[in-house]
């Protein structure tokens, strides 16, 4: 009988204390303090409910295909003929604060206007950002003696507080002095959210300007200007000549691009028109891609004309001049004191792959798209009239950089499209156009 | 009543515990204890401080077959089913490796003669040229916690770069608990020695490392883990962003170890301190730049060298407002 007691007031303790645990903490744990030992007893009490309960409960309600409307999601509703942009989102927050004094249920409607905010495309405003934080009420959650500031203070507000600069941080928002100063306002000065400001303060400037190949925030919209900075993304030569052979012809009203003429836009530096001027016509140079290429998160294809590396024995040794001057030498090849201590190579053969001699990226990537590009390749090159094109174009978003058709292996198990390689070999006449 | 609710509660979790399988398995590959989990954030413009944070199941102790292609056995290569001779051949085995380090302890650190090792300036550690480099590494990808994340390693074309391709999606899983989803990693094995016994590496030497990649323009993140004997430190790392570039050219990456930051359970911690270089169990990249989509990265070789011309020796300040204890 005791037994039964005491299972009957465990299970009532726990379903109190699991409560307890899940209002405390229902989404974002706090940074320092880890939640392992609540979550855990919360999750322990949960199943231990399971485990032990004497009368099995009933079953799990089917998820209701229609969601409810949140609290006070009928704010965002789009009035007719309103577009949603930071005007509309500011009237909608500000609404909030009218319609009750006490403003009862801001956590929630922080954190709807959270959701919301990437819709309106506000997420990387910092103004808007302190306009929600100035949503909680002021000097309610600050702590006023010690025993409120040993125990987390308000522990659902400073979770919310933590909430939208976890949305900043992850947009790469950085905090400013209002900030600060309405944080101070609402938690005080020794609260998680603060904390967490502070920290934001700290770490952001030390990463900012960490990427050596830095990409604008902010890219742009038409294919050729991302096509163009792609280019010279990925170009290290900073004398490369950036060639648009084709606009893409828009049709009348819609704007979108005409699928028969795709934009064509090339890269190649003043080196690569020297290799392939001295490229032997006998060998083919090839035609490979597609190729991918991340822009933050824009994700561009690019295709590259390229040759094979010759065999060692074709290969042109230097040549050493004879000495024409008895006075002093006139080249000069010493190693002072290499040995040991002094060699930063690494002992190991670098790969070795054939030139590249341009790069382009088109709309599309069939092959009647890249012949284009290569006659337009031609005007600048005319040695490439000569030489023999083979296009080897993968189907499907091709990783893999193929070297030469001897070492193909067989496609990776699962990639969502099937690899399909085409290799056709045209021989460019003088004069074609 | 309240002791008895703790007992009953804890008596829970003791049995919810899966027990670590130990044990010699002759025919598969290693049992990879742990690692830490973390999943840092788009590291562009103004990043770097709250990851998320997951948890690490109990899933990490099997083998996961189907992520790394390389695992499985071919038809034609099928073992035997011997089990004795299998035990015979791993002691065997064992014991060849524990003559190797006695012997090679008496010519110099790893077998190597002492003047070659002080001398060293740059020493390549990982390269891949075959399909048994390939097995000194593991991927994984957020399906160990539900997610759809898929990713694998293979030899490149001309069979002297490694290729980690996959795809990366951001859809969680459903679960209640994990908020954030969307990483693969590649991490390398603990260097083993006789007996199975953990070896660490000793780069005191070194102030750099240096990578050959070629990638596809995706922020990829290094990780670094020390080797810790008695003290359980398995979610704590150092770990530094690595940006590349991508487009066809070979890319070096050269990241000293004095940027290197540290972490725990995925969140950089407040107090930071250098890296130290003299047991360093393994190396991981990760990559989880919540974007979705394929990716992929061609690794050459990785290494470690001097850099003469770098002398900082931690790059990271403790701040007072942060961390007070420190400068009381």
């Amino acid at each position: 009988m005791s037994w039964v007691r005491a299972i009957l007031l465990a299970r009532g303790l726990s379903k109190s204390w699991g409560g307890i645990c899940r209002a405390t903490f229902p989404g974002a744990p706090i940074s320092q303090v880890s939640p392992q030992p609540s979550r855990g007893l919360h999750r322990s009490a949960a199943a231990h409910n399971s485990e032990l309960s004497l009368v099995p409960g009933p079953p799990e309600p089917q998820r209701r295909p229609i969601r409810a409307l949140a609290p006070h999601e009928d704010l965002f509703r789009q009035a007719p003929g309103g577009e949603r942009d930071k005007a509309s989102f500011v009237r909608a927050v500000q609404s909030f604060g009218q319609r009750n004094v006490r403003k009862r249920g801001h956590v929630d409607f922080i954190y709807l206007a959270l959701r919301k905010m990437r819709e309106y495309g506000v997420e990387r405003d910092v103004a808007v950002y302190n306009l929600l934080l100035d949503v909680f009420p002021k000097e309610v959650f600050r702590p006023r003696n010690v025993i409120q500031r040993i125990f987390v203070h308000y522990p659902r507000q400073q979770e919310c507080g933590i909430a939208v600069l976890e949305q900043m941080e992850n947009n790469g928002v950085m905090p400013n002095k209002e900030t600060e100063f309405l944080l101070i306002q609402i938690f005080g000065r020794k609260s998680y959210p603060m904390l967490k400001y502070l920290r934001m303060k700290l770490w952001f400037p030390r990463f900012k300007n960490i990427n050596p190949f830095p990409i604008p925030r902010d890219l742009p919209q038409d294919p050729v200007d991302l096509a163009q900075l792609g280019l010279r993304h990925m170009e290290p030569d900073l004398g490369a000549k950036v060639t648009i052979y084709q606009m893409p012809v828009s049709n009348d009203w819609t704007g979108a691009s005409d699928p028969t003429e795709p934009h064509i836009v090339g890269i190649q530096s003043p080196d690569q028109q020297a290799a392939l001027a001295r490229h032997n016509p006998a060998r083919p140079v090839f035609v490979e891609g597609p190729f991918s290429l991340w822009l933050r998160d824009k994700c561009v294809y690019y295709h590259i004309l390229r040759a094979d590396l010759l065999p060692p024995e074709e290969r042109e040794g230097e040549e050493i001049p004879e000495e024409w001057n008895l006075y002093y030498p006139m080249q000069l090849d010493l190693e002072y004191a290499r040995s040991g201590w002094d060699d930063y190579e690494f002992d190991i053969d670098e790969v070795e792959e054939g030139p590249v001699f341009a790069m382009c990226m088109a709309g599309a990537h069939d092959q009647a798209t890249l012949a284009k590009w290569i006659l337009g390749l031609q005007e600048t090159n005319p040695a490439l009239a000569q030489i023999p094109v083979v296009f080897r174009l993968a189907g499907s978003t091709g990783e893999l950089l193929t070297t030469s058709p001897g070492l193909e292996e067989q496609p990776p198990p699962p990639p969502p499209k099937g690899q399909e390689e085409d290799d056709t070999v045209q021989r460019q006449q003088q004069g074609q156009s | 009543m309240a002791f008895v609710h703790k007992m009953l509660a804890s008596t829970y979790i003791l049995r919810k515990c899966p027990k670590p399988s130990i044990g010699l398995h002759p025919l598969a590959g290693i049992h990879f204890a742990d690692y830490s989990s973390n999943r840092p954030q788009k590291p562009v413009a103004a990043t770097g401080k709250a990851f998320s944070q997951r948890k690490t199941q109990g899933g990490l102790q099997e083998h996961h077959q189907q992520e790394v292609a390389l695992d499985t056995i071919s038809p034609e290569e099928k073992p035997e089913v011997s089990f004795d001779k299998a035990i015979r051949d791993e002691i065997k085995d064992h014991f060849w490796r524990l003559k190797d380090e006695l012997v090679n302890h008496w010519i110099g650190p790893e077998g190597r003669p002492l003047h070659e090792v002080l001398l060293e300036q740059a020493k390549v550690v990982w390269q891949f040229s075959g399909k048994e480099d390939l097995d000194k590494w593991i991927v994984t990808s957020d399906k160990t916690i539900g997610g759809r994340s898929e990713v694998f390693l293979k030899m490149g074309k001309n069979n002297q770069s490694a290729l980690l391709y996959g795809t990366l999606s951001s859809e969680g899983p459903y679960d209640g608990d994990s908020r954030q989803s969307g990483y693969c990693a590649m991490i390398s094995r603990v260097p083993r020695g006789a007996f199975e016994r953990r070896k660490s590496y000793d780069w005191s030497q070194f102030n750099t490392l240096y990578l050959r990649v070629r990638g596809d323009g995706r922020p990829w993140m290094v990780n670094i883990k020390e080797d810790s004997d008695f003290i359980q430190r398995k979610n704590q790392m150092y770990s530094y962003f690595m940006f590349t570039r991508g487009g066809p050219y070979w890319q070096e990456v050269k990241i000293p170890f004095s940027k290197f930051f540290f972490s725990n359970q995925g969140r950089v911690r407040d107090v930071q301190s250098q890296l130290l270089l003299d047991k360093i169990s393994f190396i991981g990249f990760t990559l989880a730049d919540k974007v979705d989509g394929p990716f992929f990265l061609e690794i050459d070789f990785i290494g470690v060298f001097t850099d003469p011309a770098h002398t900082e020796e931690f790059a990271y300040e403790n701040s007072p407002e942060i961390s007070p204890r420190l400068f009381n």
